[in-house]
């Protein structure tokens, strides 16, 4: 059972999670998390690659069952009596390849419990609105595969969900189709959808979540909304391009509040003490030298993760492997 | 939960049934039968074969190689084809439509002549007619002496082109002339002795509490197999459609759309169903044809109908079970090829009944026979060939069976429900069976 606080919470959240872990033999994919996403929320679980999103993910869709804890779905104590009102794109994703595109959303609009019988309308608008207009009738392998991703897109949103979980929606798509698909995201959260989705690609969950929850090795390490963290992660650097690119900027070293100068290939990376307020900072590096941009640096959700997933004693090198991760070579942000 | 399991069942059946490769595949047996029909007398008919050629023969008794002669002479030929159709005076031209019987002329060489020499008569063969062989006659052919076995009474020679039906022939020719010889050099009636010992084969007439026929030959035999070939190929065709389908949806990922919407339980039942439904046109069709074979003889009386009732309550047991367990192999593996090594133990028990088909219709009652049918999954071959055989088996033996197949569809669906729920979503190497069983266990 819940707990009585959860207990009472389940009915006013679209998800709920409370202590759930998930082993598969001596890996524990997901370790003791707890997660509350209210109604129209639009949240970012992200994390880098095996850090348990995916398996959090199958957990609350009940694909997976957990191992101990309580999850909660759309009000309901077991979340397959939800599954109707899930919208899942998978991270696999995957469709009949012999199936015509309109006869798979109908089968698809179909299991999630659609009987409208406008649904092939339905069905021929959508593909229109995401300019695959005509290919109804096309087998889904004529498709090419930013086609196919939006055909899964689909396929998610086609019985008009209340929970829409997609996990790594941008994975592979080129700018165009990322910027279409996070418009759609962005309609179905108007629509009035709670939307949940991974991604290991940071700037993606910046650009159009409100809400952030960071995971790494399983556990939640950060449940906040976007503008609470940017405000909590106080900027510590300003960036600085004088006016001569010559100019002698050491005097900016040596200003109060000031504790490091770093050149970087478009200017400088200006640090400042804990506790120094950026204003008078700012006013003072203006004074001592005439600049062509200032800027206070919004702190970065990588660098947020980096900093609170690195241990004492982790290497550069390690950093920048975990950097790396996340920013996800191959793997294209929201453009 | 029946809508999504409906919904899957449709989509599995429509799948498979709207294919090409399906609707030849249903229609390839019925048309390979008939197309046997048809042309296999024509390419297998032993009345096709005619003896023609050349036969030297060596006799120091003077009368075998009379009676060969008399034997192969054209007119005794044309007699005995036409006591083959019952005429006594054959047509030419019927005789010509029924192919003409042997041409077989008889060389006598002289009874001390050099066999040699005669040997080396069938090493040139002149085109339009072969020299088949040599025969010498033994001297003493006429008086066998009263031993077991009796001593050779002549000696064959024969070239290498001479084909082994030719051979009996002519073989079955020389025995007749020779015994004629005997006869004769007994001053004997050869067609009096040969009355006395002819006594020709009746046909057997069955009786049953409705009607009398005429006994069908070989049915007893027949009966099991077909019914053992429709229930495996049913069984098999749709396992193996059930495998690769499972597969496919795992390699090509559709299956965690599907499981994010339906629940395992409900995927692994609509997908038994819709292959069921599938094979069922199959088993119909299969059924119906026989049954339209059997009533154009008017030979419809001679298939029980309780034994197709068997049959589909057989078949539905064995189908879910095998199909389970088929289904599961393919949710543990990435691709068709990994599959070998999980199937191989299936593979096993798909060939025990054909193993063991002819010991069971030759003994239905034997103690191997009705230990078989208690044991799952051979069960349901074991009881439906005992029950197509001459000695069904009682009818408490045929519903234990029935409850063992039961048992075991229950057992099979379980397992595979395991499978199902970890198997489908785990990729990579392939997993062994001790991890099938640990999955079992987990899930």
């Amino acid at each position: 059972m819940f707990s009585e606080e959860t207990d009472n919470r389940i009915m006013d959240t679209a998800v709920e999670l409370e202590n759930v872990t998930k082993t598969f033999g001596p890996v524990t994919a997901v370790r003791n998390l707890d997660l509350s996403i209210p109604f129209g929320g639009l949240y970012g679980f992200i994390g880098p690659n095996g850090a348990g999103k995916t398996t959090a993910i199958r957990l609350l869709m009940a694909i997976l069952l957990p191992d101990s804890g309580r999850i909660a779905v759309l009000g309901h104590r077991a979340a397959p009596e939800a599954k109707s009102r899930i919208g899942y794109l998978p991270e696999e994703r995957g469709v009949y390849r012999k199936m015509r595109v309109a006869a798979f959303l109908e089968y698809i609009g179909s299991i999630k419990g659609v009987r409208d019988r406008g649904l092939h309308r339905r069905i021929e608008r959508s593909l229109e609105r995401v300019g695959l207009g005509g290919t109804g009738r096309k087998r889904c392998e004529e498709l090419s595969k930013g086609m196919l991703q939006k055909v899964q897109f689909l396929a998610a949103v086609i019985h008009e969900p209340d929970l829409l979980i997609l996990d790594e929606p941008f994975s592979g798509l080129d700018p165009v189709s990322t910027r279409l698909l996070r418009d759609l995201v962005l309609e179905e959260h108007r629509r009035g959808a709670t939307i949940l989705f991974s991604t290991h690609v940071m700037p993606a969950a910046e650009e159009i979540c409100q809400n952030v929850v960071m995971i790494h090795r399983g556990r939640k390490v950060l449940d906040q909304p976007l503008d609470a963290i940017r405000s909590r992660y106080d900027p510590r650097t300003i960036e600085f391009e004088p006016l001569d690119p010559d100019a002698d900027v050491s005097a900016v070293g040596s200003l109060p509040g000031v504790v490091a100068v770093e050149r970087g290939p478009r200017g400088y990376a200006i640090g400042l003490a804990e506790g120094s307020e950026p204003a008078p900072a700012m006013r003072r590096i203006l004074e001592a030298v005439p600049a062509a941009r200032l800027a206070l640096a919004r702190p970065r959700l990588e660098d947020i993760f980096i900093g609170l997933v690195s241990e004492t004693g982790d290497t550069e090198e390690k950093k920048r492997q975990l950097r790396a991760n996340l920013g996800g070579a191959g793997n294209g942000g929201p453009g | 939960m029946m809508r999504n399991i409906c919904l899957i069942a449709r989509r599995e059946f429509w799948a498979t049934v709207a294919t090409r490769a399906f609707v030849v595949g249903l229609l390839i047996l019925p048309a390979t039968i008939g197309l046997f029909a048809l042309i296999g007398p024509h390419i297998f008919d032993p009345d096709g074969f005619r003896l023609k050629g050349e036969m030297a023969v060596v006799d120091p008794t003077g009368l075998v190689a009379a009676e060969l002669r008399k034997l192969y002479d054209p007119g005794a030929v044309a007699a005995r084809q036409g006591e083959r159709i019952a005429v006594p005076a054959l047509p030419a031209d019927i005789a010509a439509t029924l192919g003409q019987g042997p041409e077989l002329h008889i060389l006598e060489r002289p009874p001390g002549a050099d066999i040699e020499k005669e040997k080396a008569w069938l090493f040139v063969q002149p085109k339009g007619m072969p020299r088949l062989a040599l025969v010498v006659i033994d001297p003493g052919a006429l008086d066998p002496a009263p031993e077991y076995p009796p001593p050779a009474a002549y000696d064959f020679y024969v070239a290498p082109s001479l084909g082994d039906q030719a051979r009996l022939e002519i073989q079955q020719g020389l025995r007749e002339a020779i015994v004629n010889a005997r006869l004769l050099a007994r001053a004997e009636d050869g067609a009096a002795l040969r009355a006395i010992f002819d006594v020709p084969r009746v046909r057997s007439v069955t009786v049953t509490q409705t009607e009398q026929r005429e006994t069908v030959g070989g049915w007893n035999t027949i009966l099991p197999f077909v019914f053992l070939f429709l229930l495996f190929g049913g069984v098999m065709g749709a396992g193996g459609q059930l495998l690769t389908t499972t597969v496919e949806e795992k390699s090509s990922r559709v299956v965690e759309i599907l499981l994010s919407a339906v629940s395992p339980t409900e995927l692994m039942a609509g997908k038994l169903l819709g292959q069921m439904a599938v094979s069922m046109i199959g088993l119909l069709l299969y059924t119906g044809i026989g049954i339209a074979a059997l009533a154009s003889f008017a030979l419809t009386g001679l298939l029980d109908v309780s034994l197709l009732a068997y049959l589909f309550i057989f078949f539905i047991l064995t189908y879910m079970v095998m199909g389970s367990l088929m289904m599961a192999v393919g949710a543990a593996v990435n691709e068709m090829k990994e599959a070998q090594g999980l199937l191989a133990p299936l593979t096993v028990v798909f060939m025990i009944p054909w193993v063991l088909w002819f010991p069971i219709t030759r003994d239905p009652d034997s103690v191997l026979s009705t230990v078989l049918s208690f044991i799952p999954p051979v069960n349901s071959f074991a009881i439906i060939l005992r029950l197509a055989s001459n000695s069904p088996p009682p009818w408490w033996q045929v519903w234990l069976s029935i409850l063992v197949g039961v048992a075991s569809v229950f057992g099979a669906v379980w397992f595979t429900g395991k499978i199902f729920r970890i198997g489908l979503l785990v990729y990579g190497k392939p997993p062994s069976f001790s991890t099938l069983l640990r999955w079992a266990r987990e899930a």
